[in-house]
């Protein structure tokens, strides 16, 4: 192979790139609330609801989880313009990732609430508690330690999975690199600096992630 | 007055009725023990004088005090000096040995933490659990949790403690460990109501004898009496068949 290696074209761009992985954890922070925000309201009808919110919350996370992320961005990105609704790339990027997310989130909550156990509800009655200590002493914390470790995952799972943004031009780390690498057609060079930042950010958000898990919710998990 | 009495009580799973007109009382500092086949009621009982269960009719007098389980601030009361000990221990798996016992005298009591925390390691030491204060219930054993979920129910400081078969779940071995604590307790002024299949360890600490079966109490009576000469059949079928083996 006489393919020389010239990585100093893209080690210029570093700041940009940089700044695109900037992008890249606000879509997944953002997606990841306010997944969370619908994967909350999800669980609590696919738990607690009445056969209606059952229906829907079960139709919801059928639809979005049995369908790429892909495929939904994209509907929502050139079907809606025709229904007079016109999304920016951003939005349409933030907007789908977020119901993809809100849909994850729904099963792994709903996991989290009936993890916890109606033996310690009933101590925690008999001893006194009212509902409201009942929630934050017992039933929280059991939730936080069922969900902690598919819910890091599922964070990553968006980290990465915004790079499907880069289709719809946004400029965020794939993004970026794809704009550099078509101006300077050093396109190994370029995706392979951006599959290392891609590493760090991950491992750097699993580690911190980790170490959260561990502090607060008594989860074994590894930091490195 | 009776410390606890209980007057005609029923309750009722959808249209099955777990508890028919059962009455009960205990003086304080009585040990009244439950026996009888699996399903005849007696958890249920506990279950509804702690106000996890609600009734459906009867009633329930604790120190002349009359008890209304529809009542958020009258259950409150009951399980201000009602405490119960379960058969699976029910501990609360995400908090430590000493956490366990003494969640309930501070976010309920409202006791300082230090003092919680004394009085916790006291009853941790009577129970032999002081040296596990830091471990988390899925480090020990069956009979270990027992002992700290006893620590538990005593931290709120009862004056009646409702044990729900608390060794049943134990491997055999590990029954005598609790038994001897219950018995260390039995002499200490607590009425206690104790749900149980240990024939040997009822006779021995129990003032009376209340014989369950489909809900009813169909016997009752000192310890001699209901196992040497039951006077109803059904009590002298199940005690002869207990006793054999």
């Amino acid at each position: 192979m006489d393919y020389t290696f010239q990585f100093s074209v893209v080690f210029r761009e570093l700041p940009y790139l940089l700044g695109g992985a900037l992008v890249t954890l606000q879509i997944a922070f953002i997606t990841f609330w306010c997944g969370a925000f619908i994967g909350v309201f999800g669980a609590v009808a696919k738990v607690y609801g009445g056969r209606i919110s059952r229906r829907v919350a079960s139709s919801y996370v059928t639809l979005f989880t049995n369908t790429p992320a892909l495929v939904q961005i994209y509907l929502l990105y050139y079907a809606l313009p025709d229904a007079g609704i016109l999304l920016g790339s951003m939005t349409a990027v933030l907007i789908g990732l977020t119901l993809n997310a809100g849909a994850y989130l729904t099963e792994i909550l709903r996991a989290g609430v009936i993890s916890v156990r109606r033996s310690e509800i009933d101590a925690a009655t008999a001893l006194g508690m009212s509902l409201m200590q009942i929630v934050v002493n017992v039933m929280l914390p059991h939730i936080a330690r069922t969900i902690y470790a598919p819910l890091s995952n599922f964070f990553i799972w968006l980290v990465l999975g915004s790079s499907m943004a880069a289709i719809f031009g946004v400029e965020e780390l794939t993004g970026r690199a794809i704009n550099i690498s078509t101006a300077n057609l050093r396109t190994i060079e370029t995706f392979l600096v951006v599959a290392v930042i891609y590493v760090v950010l991950t491992v750097l958000a699993s580690a911190s992630l980790a170490l959260v898990g561990r502090v607060a919710f008594r989860v074994r998990a590894r930091v490195f | 007055m009776k410390h606890l009495e209980i007057r005609g009580l029923f309750s009722s799973y959808g249209s099955t009725r777990v508890l028919r007109d059962v009455s009960l009382d205990a003086d304080k500092g009585e040990v009244v023990s439950l026996i009888g086949p699996s399903g005849s009621g007696k958890s249920t009982l506990l279950r509804v004088l702690i106000g996890l269960t609600p009734p459906t009719a009867g009633e329930v007098t604790i120190a002349g005090e009359k008890v209304d389980y529809r009542n958020r601030r009258s259950v409150k009361a009951v399980r201000d000096r009602m405490s119960i000990v379960f058969q699976q221990y029910n501990l609360f798996q995400n908090m430590t040995v000493l956490r366990n016992v003494t969640v309930a005298p501070i976010k309920i009591k409202k006791r300082p933490r230090a003092e919680a925390e004394k009085n916790a390691m006291s009853l941790l030491k009577r129970v032999g659990m002081a040296e596990k204060k830091d471990a988390y219930p899925d480090e020990l054993s069956g009979g270990q949790q027992q002992r700290v979920a006893i620590a538990r129910a005593l931290a709120t400081n009862p004056d009646i403690l409702l044990l729900d078969e608390v060794t049943s779940a134990l491997d055999p071995e590990r029954v005598n460990e609790v038994l001897d604590t219950i018995r260390a307790l039995t002499s200490e002024g607590i009425t206690m109501l104790i749900a149980s299949h240990e024939m040997a360890f009822v006779r021995e600490v129990s003032t009376r004898i209340a014989m369950m079966d489909e809900g009813r109490i169909v016997e009752c009576g000192s310890p001699s009496r209901v196992f040497d000469s039951p006077t109803k059949e059904r009590t002298r079928d199940f005690v002869s068949k207990i006793l054999k083996h």
